[in-house]
């Protein structure tokens, strides 16, 4: 029932914010014909290109147009390279994939150590340096962090690409390599956010009863600490996880920009430089859906972490 | 509560005066043009000309940087402060206002957190032109939502708060009240947010003028100076190295104050602070005997060191206790009971300093490191806590719980430590204990779950069993039932039990011996009929009158000790139940008085209670 609940106030958030992005875009200066035929076509001209495009219906008229097509798959064709969007948007899908794929593994791969490692002996030295670190990590830019990689690591001691791509289907090695820096860039500044949170929850859950009576049974602290606290502590984190998806994809623009990856925020950068309005809403729609999937997959995971959630 | 701010806080803030200053004067200072190519020699490093070196043009690097801070704090300041003039108005009324606005803003908050703000930012910036006004505006606009959120949460906090409700009573004007009392209030969160959101306004703006779509060259700013640096990276690394430093130490520097701001008025702990150890030289112990005997306590002390001053939770108990017997530990809530049980199962929180000894059959567990202790807690000592519902973990299965300890310490495998969690809870008289396997703890009565408790201390059979409080969460005709399961267990397993309780009636049915504590003190000890039936210290009698009883008439007033708990950190001399105690002479508040050693009858008393009205108000409590 909650499920269902959060669903469809997911689907309700996934048609505003469409609508929301297809009308800014739509009522900012800057015009497509113009883009397509040049600053001298003939008035003529350009109101034959509008009636083709549909640009000359109503605003509404038109979201609805663009939403019964996506309802069936159909994207629309890019007004400029009169290719499908679809069609761009799936060869582009399965890099930005990747990297957020990657980006989280790095991400969680180390918050759970680290907060459980500043949990275990809070105030302490480790504890401290933790969060100094998670503090800089913060405060660092994205582009700046990606930069310093690069300088690092390609530049300096040339072991990683510093750009480029290989798909996973050409070398899945070349792959690795190619995609290592920018998820690290990615994940570095979640990796922050999610051990703050554990440790803070965990440090709250070592204080709880059954923590104490399993001690008070002999258990080794190791063994607490992993499979009696780290899962009651989960739940701030999972949340985090869901609601930092957004910002998380936002980032990918630039990763995608700096690291020379052909992903979605890449190529909506190139549509925004060219006006081509529908690839661009086709990827704000791509961006919006994965946040929506990846909020009712944090629901679903939530029962999966804590049985007092699941309703019989 | 004024808190230090820290020396972290004054040079963030000296680093902001500075790059303000640089911006606001660039004009005045002594600087190469931002735009003059060739002012030096191109791509060099640092030297006195160029104090940072100059760009792939010659052009000189920190006259850049000093320029570009115009455009990254302007942006900055200025979304900040007009997302805040926006913002914190919508807030203010919907945090006062509260109902309609609820609906909305959860909506709100949705839709912004599931809408690409980059992605917005970067569209209207390339489509209605980057200008220094539209990545203003631009990101002011996106910064509102939070704004309102922020506004909100701290108008609610104070709007349910005493003195503006009593504002509204009074029948103050609403708009006098939101001036008054709201809006001063509101400004210390906001002030704090202010440096958080110029912090990420700064990024916004970098990522922006990173991708090429902020302020347009000639102007530099500083994510376009990061961006044409990295053509560089390796020849000349310093001119994308220098930008990013101070880029990163701008935005530390604005989330820095920004967070100890929030410190200096957040009244709750955020769980960063750090925790001071504090190293207390080992307490020494009086000269006894160890004797032979299952559990020996000697001067068992616990102390804790708190910004206020010493605490003695536990100061110097005693006792001895064999198996079969039953020991009770009486007193009002704060009295040291759980804390001495903790600290003889040596599982104090961190901040605690242990002294006295404790003997297991002769073997001083003091002396034990942690990893040592484990193999006789579970094994040797068993534990039950008061509450049953948080006493279970809440998100593994029951039998995940119980079978546990078998494994760990027994060694069990799988199916075995199944079979024994199976016998085990079917002891403690749990119907079907196969299916209770499966169960996770809040699909338990607290009935049910106080005896899974029981099982699992009882699994690896124990000789001691600890149990605080076991059923004071209980209801009444539960209580009962657990109280005899505990004596039954304690027969077929040949235990001792510890049972702390502030119930009277409890301890006066179960127990063979009693202490009663008081300011972690023993204040009267001895077999539990003899203390039940003549109390002497007048504590021990007000602990035994306040017990409710059902002989009781129906109108009968209960009898409440006079007076709270006594502080533990200013306790007062003498004797510590003196300010309480109907009694009290001179002597009380001179001197504490000793535990006289009557015949296994022990008080700390230098008045006490006569024999004879102690039986006849105390008598009935034991025939319940």
């Amino acid at each position: 029932m909650i499920i269902l609940h959060r669903l469809v106030r997911l689907v309700v958030v996934l048609l505003v914010v469409t609508f929301l992005s297809y009308a800014l875009l739509n009522l900012l200066p800057g015009d497509p014909v113009t883009q397509i035929l040049g600053m001298s076509a003939t008035e003529e001209s350009r109101e034959q290109l509008r009636r083709e495009l549909g640009l000359d219906q109503p605003l509404v008229v038109r979201y609805l147009d663009w939403l019964g097509g996506l309802l069936t798959g159909d994207f629309g064709e890019s007004y400029i390279t009169r290719m499908s969007v679809g069609a761009e948007l799936a060869e582009r899908l399965p890099v930005t994939l990747e990297l957020l794929i990657a980006a989280e593994i790095v991400a969680l791969g180390l918050a759970v150590p680290l907060g459980v490692a500043a949990a275990r002996r809070a105030g302490r030295g480790l504890d401290q340096a933790l969060t100094a670190l998670s503090f800089a990590l913060l405060s660092t830019p994205v582009f700046v962090l990606g930069v310093l990689l690069i300088l690092i690591f390609a530049v300096t001691w040339n072991v990683l690409p510093a750009t480029g791509w290989t798909s996973l289907s050409v070398d899945l090695g070349w792959n690795l390599t190619s995609v290592i820096l920018p998820a690290v860039t990615l994940g570095c500044g979640q990796l922050a956010v999610y051990a703050r949170l554990l440790r803070t929850d965990l440090i709250a859950t070592l204080q709880e009863d059954y923590i104490v009576l399993a001690r008070a049974r002999g258990l080794s602290p190791r063994r607490i600490m992993w499979r009696h606290a780290l899962r009651p502590s989960a739940i701030s984190l999972i949340t985090a996880i869901g609601l930092n998806m957004g910002a998380l994809i936002g980032g990918t623009v630039i990763i995608e920009t700096l690291f020379g990856l052909p992903g979605i925020g890449r190529l909506i950068v190139d549509s925004i430089f060219s006006r081509d309005y529908l690839t661009v809403q086709g990827g704000v729609v791509l961006i919006s859906v994965g946040y929506v999937v990846v909020n009712f997959a944090v629901d679903v995971v939530y029962a999966a972490v804590d049985p007092r959630i699941r309703r019989a | 509560m004024r808190r230090r701010l820290g020396i972290g806080f004054w040079l963030a803030v000296g680093w902001i005066g500075v790059v303000l200053l640089a911006a606001l004067l660039a004009d005045l200072l002594p600087l190469y043009r931002y735009d003059e190519t060739l002012a030096g020699p191109p791509q060099t490093g640092p030297s006195w000309e160029h104090p940072l070196g100059t760009d792939g043009l010659g052009r000189d690097v920190l006259s850049r940087i000093v320029y570009g801070a115009r455009v990254s704090l302007g942006v900055g300041v200025g979304a900040v402060l007009l997302g805040l003039l926006i913002g914190a108005p919508l807030g203010i009324l919907a945090g006062y206002r509260r109902r309609a606005a609820d609906a909305i803003i959860m909506a709100v908050n949705d839709v912004a957190l599931a809408f690409p703000a980059l992605v917005f930012a970067l569209a209207v910036v390339a489509f209605a032109g980057a200008s220094l006004r539209n990545v203003l505006i631009v990101l002011a606009v996106l910064g509102v939502p939070a704004w309102v959120r922020l506004v909100r949460g701290a108008t609610l906090s104070f709007a349910e708060r005493e003195f503006v409700l009593a504002a509204r009573v009074l029948g103050t004007r609403d708009r006098r009240i939101l001036w008054r009392e709201i809006v001063p209030n509101v400004a210390m969160p906001a002030a704090s947010y202010a440096f958080i959101g110029m912090a990420v306004v700064v990024v916004a703006e970098g990522s922006l003028a990173f991708l090429g779509l902020s302020v347009q060259a000639p102007t530099p700013t500083w994510g376009g100076l990061i961006n044409e640096g990295r053509t560089l990276m390796e020849t000349a690394p310093h001119v994308v190295l220098v930008p990013s430093v101070v880029m990163f130490l701008t935005v530390l520097s604005f989330n820095l104050v920004g967070d100890r701001l929030r410190a200096l008025t957040d009244v709750r702990e955020s769980g960063l602070e750090p925790v001071r150890q504090v190293t207390v030289s080992p307490m020494p112990v009086a000269e006894h005997q160890v004797r032979d005997t299952l559990l020996q306590a000697e001067d068992v002390r616990t102390h804790f060191v708190t910004p206020r001053g010493l605490v003695k939770a536990v100061d110097g108990v005693s006792f001895t206790l064999e198996r079969g017997r039953t020991l009770a530990i009486v007193g009002e809530s704060g009295s040291g009971k759980s804390m001495l049980i903790r600290s003889i199962l040596g599982l104090l929180p961190g901040s605690a300093v242990r002294g006295g000894k404790v003997y297991l059959s002769g073997e001083d567990l003091t002396a034990r490191t942690p990893a040592e202790m484990r193999s006789v807690l579970g094994p040797r000592l068993g534990t039950v806590f008061q509450d049953p519902m948080t006493a279970l973990n809440p998100v593994r299965t029951i039998g995940t719980q119980v079978t546990e300890p078998l494994r760990v310490h027994l060694g069990l495998g799988r199916k075995e430590a199944r079979a024994e969690a199976v016998r085990l809870l079917a002891s403690v008289g749990i119907p079907d204990p196969v299916r209770m396997l499966g169960r996770y703890p809040h699909q338990l009565s607290g009935g049910m779950r106080q005896r899974v408790t029981i099982a699992m201390a009882l699994s690896c059979g124990p000789d001691v069993l600890f149990a605080d409080e076991p059923t004071t969460a209980l209801d009444v005709t539960i209580q009962d039932q657990v109280l005899r399961l505990l004596h039954r267990l304690r027969e077929e397993h040949h235990m001792a039990v510890v049972l702390v309780s502030h119930d009277l009636s409890v301890v006066a049915r179960w127990a063979d011996e009693v202490i009663v504590m008081y300011a972690g003190k023993v204040v009267e000890r001895g077999p539990a009929a003899e203390v039940f039936r003549r109390p002497r210290m007048p504590y021990t009698q007000a602990l035994l009158q306040a017990a409710p009883r059902l002989s009781d008439p129906v109108h009968h007033r209960l009898r409440e000790i006079p007076g709270r708990p006594p502080d533990l950190v200013d306790l007062p001399p003498g004797c510590s139940f003196r300010p309480r105690c109907a009694y009290a002479r001179d002597r009380c508040g001179q001197e504490a008085p000793p535990l006289v050693n009557g015949s296994g009858h022990q008080y700390a008393c230098w008045y006490p209670r006569p024999i004879e009205t102690a039986i006849a108000e105390g008598a009935e409590s034991s025939g319940r």
